[in-house]
């Protein structure tokens, strides 16, 4: 059964520019396409996935992060990851 | 997972030797395209400052050698009693013979000794301790030396960003020595084989030998340049595999031991990098004044050579103003492989980090 989920986007989008170095808080939104960011590099992979292990307690792989466009649909990713 | 404990070793001196060349990632902004706020991001967040490399001459059995002499040199031990020696490496000086016997033959050793190579690297300080302490509580052997020094900056690509600002080099030789009376120590060891393509050199070996087709340097999707004879690490992995497998490898000893984490002097984990080492850290709700982290800041990630450089680098003097100092060694990486330990290290009698000369 799934229970009420607590993750807002809202919330996933700050937590994701506080992961990601020399990102401003407030300057992304749910239709970022995130890994057009000029921030976006394999350090930015890292603090992403440390943030959604610390955060969300779901380990996220390199390669799921490629497989998704914007920060909605990585937010619904871990969602359903977190529902699995 | 295999645990186990041992009554009656310990270990009794220490010392590691790292080549003097220092490289600091702020003179590599070319390797970074000129691109300095990705250079600081990786200062800042992953801890990537200096490191030391050796030369295209140097090997870790030349780092592990020197290492060996002082050891021998300051603690008096005679050579003759030596029972076995373990070579801990990946990157030996010939794929045979081990590097082992060929420092057996340097340092003079007796003919009644053993002498074996284990192939393994961020984990190998820890599993190399194990297999000393099996062969002494088994009563085969009294003395055993354990040298572990790998030189990886000689197999990352000096264009390839993900692994060459990483590694730097050393060699470490450990004395494990029969003492009756001696505090338990406890082991635990882990791999997940599955993993074994995430950190790799895939050629060189029989599976893939050495041509001109290994030697080629080809850029992959993220601009950076590697062979088939280079290291290659797929970080993001990596790090997965340190932050889940760590913590709970740490707490499972522990709990095995019967040791609360306060009662722990010091949590001695593979130099990764800081990033890796404050997540782990975060995530055993550690004191980070117990963590040495400075080692990979000063040195690089010396693989196998990592953990007996932090306990001499930072440790050394702690240690010795101590009646007992309990530490967890952890190391964890290639393999994928990990291994955990809780040791006393107050009976050291010597606790050094030197540098080598050629």
């Amino acid at each position: 059964m799934l229970t009420p989920y607590i993750m807002d986007l809202e919330t996933f989008i700050k937590n994701f520019e506080e992961a990601v170095e020399d990102v401003e808080v407030g300057t992304l939104a749910g239709e970022t396409v995130f890994r057009s960011l000029e921030q976006w590099d394999s350090l930015a992979v890292l603090t992403v996935i440390a943030m959604v292990d610390g955060e969300y307690d779901v380990r996220l792989k390199a390669k799921e992060l490629k497989q998704v466009e914007t920060l909605a649909a990585l937010h619904a990713l871990i969602a359903a990851k977190k529902a699995a | 997972m295999p645990k186990c404990r041992f009554k009656d070793v310990k270990i009794a001196g220490i010392v590691t030797c790292v080549p003097p060349l220092e490289k600091c990632i702020d003179e590599e902004l070319a390797l970074f395209g000129g691109n300095l706020k990705q250079l600081e991001r990786l200062k800042k967040t992953i801890g990537l400052s200096k490191r030391r490399v050796v030369d295209d001459q140097t090997t870790a059995a030349d780092l592990c050698e020197q290492a060996a002499l002082h050891l021998i040199a300051e603690s008096g031990l005679p050579l003759k009693q030596v029972d076995a020696v373990i070579c801990v490496t990946q990157t030996p000086d010939y794929s045979q013979p081990c590097n082992a016997a060929v420092l057996h033959g340097r340092l003079g050793l007796s003919k009644n000794c053993a002498a074996l190579d284990v192939n393994l690297g961020c984990s190998g300080y820890v599993y190399g301790l194990w297999l000393a302490h099996t062969m002494i509580a088994s009563g085969g052997c009294k003395r055993v030396l354990l040298l572990a020094g790998d030189t990886i900056s000689r197999l990352v690509n000096a264009k390839d960003r993900s692994v060459a600002p990483l590694f730097g080099d050393g060699g470490s030789a450990t004395l494990i020595e029969r003492s009756p009376g001696a505090p338990v120590a406890f082991f635990s060891l882990q791999t997940d084989g599955s993993g074994y393509d995430k950190l790799i050199v895939p050629a060189g070996g029989a599976r893939c030998p050495r041509s001109a087709e290994t030697a080629l340097a080809v850029e992959d999707e993220a601009g950076n340049f590697r062979s088939l004879e280079n290291l290659f690490m797929e970080g993001a992995e990596i790090f997965n595999f340190s932050i889940t497998e760590e913590p709970r490898a740490v707490k499972e000893l522990l709990e095995y031991a019967e040791v609360e984490t306060d009662a722990v002097d010091y949590f001695v984990f593979h130099q990764a990098n800081r990033y890796i080492l404050g997540n782990i850290a975060k995530r055993l709700k550690l004191d980070l004044a117990k963590v040495p982290m400075q080692t990979v800041e000063r040195y690089g990630n010396q693989s196998s050579a990592s953990i007996p450089c932090a306990i001499c680098g930072e440790l050394a003097t702690a240690i010795s103003d101590r009646a007992s100092t309990q530490a967890l060694l952890s190391g964890f990486g290639v393999g994928l492989s990990w291994a955990s330990a809780l040791v006393e290290l107050s009976d050291l009698s010597i606790c050094e980090l030197i540098d080598y000369s050629a």
